[in-house]
């Protein structure tokens, strides 16, 4: 059997480990458009900060392919899918298959600015581009960072911790905007303010200036900011202009069903390329998340063996640590004004606690905790299992939360 | 082979598991100096308090596979294959908590460690007492629990107490299992209290 994996993040290295598991004899090519071996992508941003060197980002050791027995192309980008003969091609090579995993993730949403080419000026996605953020911050001074949302966040964050001053452009009032409430959004703005970061809502920058490398950006309140650095966090897209849109089918992302495969049988899709049913939302979703690409990795090698798993969906989530202030959110945070939707807050001013639950009937839908994060992931897991709760809510907000709790009525003496 | 098995009815909240586990997990192993370390050594089991304020034992089931060892951003989590235990490399660890967003029984924490890096905050939970049963021990919450509600047992053994125990129950003419004395009456008042609550709630809600 030949397995071909486009991709090299961690969606398709757990797959490859899945199959290898399942198949000993198969064989596994792996194409990946980044020379890297293997890394976390969500640890570039402790490189940007300074505290972890490169070497702590590679997640498997080097001697990872020949253990496998994978054969890895890396550095090279796939560019077309011939389906009817069953072969993929990098414009370099053609490598043919049995079973396809598209794993290629998700590229930044580029931005039309004059003044791009500039030095300095770079989107944070890939290791390769923090290397060349580290090589300017020699002498930066003052930082643009475009974007509230995780990346701009982030990049924010770890120049703010490299001691220069940083000033975010952001749409909405608050950054995190699509990851908490309003209510936590504005605890951790002011956390950030606190520390010296400044925050300006509704602005956009409409050109670049300098010479040879940034020097200011002119924003469209018509005003110039100086800046020698400028980071840009405006999303990402899922990576697919290489697939064939008239034979496999696209929304945002490359459609899947339970088993991870798309609509042509024996092509498979996971991570942040891949689109299937978010369990909170109840409506298909592109959850670009680390611990999503680890599980579909797992459940389209799974597939992809010839064992037949279904996958129950994703759940956006994500857990931050900022200075003083830890924030941990998923499913439905901002619920629109519907009757379906039940809201449980809890306040704890003097500790800086806030938590706050989204109810659908029974089931939870959505969670916010700033502070005293813990016991998240046990309302979390809640939320992907669709349990339906029978205990008080203020039980399950209070600080009190454990596991226990949710075995009330359950655990039965005999 | 042996495992912890946890039979929550049977926890009385004693809370002893808790500086047993902290005091094996400490530099000196005894309970009276253990008390004086710094860093102070914390438990790997948690005992919660259920709503009536019983207490249930709470620690780390070493599931396979390990939803925290496929979150963990640097790999810093594995799996002992002699023991079948899942354990936290506090030297790889960067407490970035995504172990804590996706372990569903909520038994990671986050504190400075006799065995982390000085000065560094990494993310801990239980370890199976490994080293003491390379040496022949009992994890040291089995050790400490009095009431039966952690043992180290061949699990099949365990789930065969149990499938005798409901069949027991559901056979006609048996009589009832005698609870210790007691138990019945540990935390009734609360629990009344609790039904009645939460009835009370559930009937505004409708």
């Amino acid at each position: 059997m030949k397995y071909l994996i486009l991709g090299n993040g961690v969606a398709g290295v757990t797959a490859a480990e899945t199959i290898r598991q399942f198949d000993p004899a198969g064989d596994i090519t792996m194409i990946g458009d980044e020379s890297f071996p293997p890394y976390s992508r969500p640890m570039i941003s402790l490189l940007l900060e300074g505290s972890i060197s490169s070497d702590k980002l590679p997640i498997r050791s080097s001697g990872f392919y020949d253990e496998f027995k994978i054969q890895p192309v890396l550095g090279h980008r796939v560019t077309g899918i011939d389906i009817a003969n069953r072969t993929v091609t990098t414009g370099r090579a053609t490598y043919g298959f049995d079973k396809l995993l598209i794993a290629t993730g998700a590229d930044p949403r580029p931005v039309k600015t004059d003044g791009l080419t500039l030095g300095n000026i770079s989107y944070m996605r890939t290791q390769a581009h923090v290397r060349t953020m580290l090589e300017g911050l020699d002498g930066a001074r003052r930082a643009l960072v475009l974007g509230g949302g995780l990346v701009g966040f982030k990049a924010a964050y770890g120049l703010l911790r490299r001691g220069l001053d940083v000033t975010m452009l952001i749409r909405s009032g608050y950054p995190l905007s699509m990851q908490v409430d309003r209510e936590a959004g504005m605890m951790i703005r002011d956390e950030l303010v606190r520390h010296g970061l400044d925050v300006r809502v509704d602005l956009e920058a409409l050109a670049f200036e300098g010479n040879g490398t940034v020097e200011a950006a002119l924003l469209s309140d018509g005003s110039r900011l100086p800046c020698d650095m400028v980071v840009i966090g405006k999303g990402v897209l899922p990576a697919l202009s290489f697939v064939p849109h008239d034979r496999i089918k696209i929304d945002l992302g490359i459609v899947v069903d339970a088993h991870m495969e798309t609509s042509v049988s024996g092509i498979f899709a996971a991570g942040d390329v891949a689109e299937y049913v978010d369990i909170a939302r109840n409506t298909p979703w592109v959850n670009a998340i680390w611990p999503e690409a680890v599980s579909q990795g797992r459940i389209a090698g799974t597939n992809m063996a010839g064992r037949r798993v279904a996958y129950r969906g994703s759940l956006s989530r994500n857990v931050i640590r900022i200075f003083d202030m830890d924030i941990m959110a998923g499913g439905v945070v901002n619920p629109p004004p519907d009757a379906l939707y039940k809201t449980t807050v809890y306040k704890n001013p003097q500790r800086k606690i806030y938590r706050k639950l989204v109810f659908q009937g029974d089931a939870l839908v959505g969670m916010v905790m700033v502070n005293d994060i813990e016991q998240g992931g046990v309302l979390l897991s809640t939320i992907q299992s669709r349990t339906p709760l029978t205990i008080p809510r203020e039980a399950l907000i209070d600080l009190g939360l454990n596991y226990g709790r949710l075995l009330w009525r359950s655990v039965a003496v005999v | 082979m042996k495992q912890v098995v946890v039979q929550p009815e049977r926890c009385v909240g004693c809370m002893q598991c808790m500086p047993a586990c902290a005091t094996v997990h400490s530099r000196t192993g005894q309970l009276y100096t253990a008390v004086m370390e710094t860093p102070l050594p914390k438990p790997r089991v948690h005992v919660g308090a259920g709503l009536t304020g019983e207490g249930f034992p709470n620690r780390c089931r070493h599931c396979d596979p390990a939803p925290c060892m496929m979150a963990c951003l640097p790999g810093a989590i594995f799996r002992d294959g002699k023991f079948d235990t899942v354990l936290i490399d506090p030297d790889k660890c960067i407490n970035c908590a995504s172990c804590a967003m996706t372990c569903p029984f909520g038994v990671i924490r986050y504190h400075l460690d006799t065995f982390a890096p000085p000065g560094k905050t990494v993310a801990v939970k239980c370890d199976n007492c490994i080293v003491r049963q390379e040496n022949g021990q009992v994890p040291a919450c089995v050790e400490a629990c009095m009431s039966g509600a952690l043992t180290f047992e061949e699990p099949s053994v365990a789930m065969k107490r149990k499938t005798d125990a409901v069949t027991r129950s559901v056979s006609a003419g048996m009589e009832k299992e005698a609870q210790p004395p007691g138990f019945v009456l540990l935390n009734a008042v609360r629990k009344s209290q609790v039904e009645l609550r939460t009835a009370k709630i559930e009937a505004l809600n409708r």
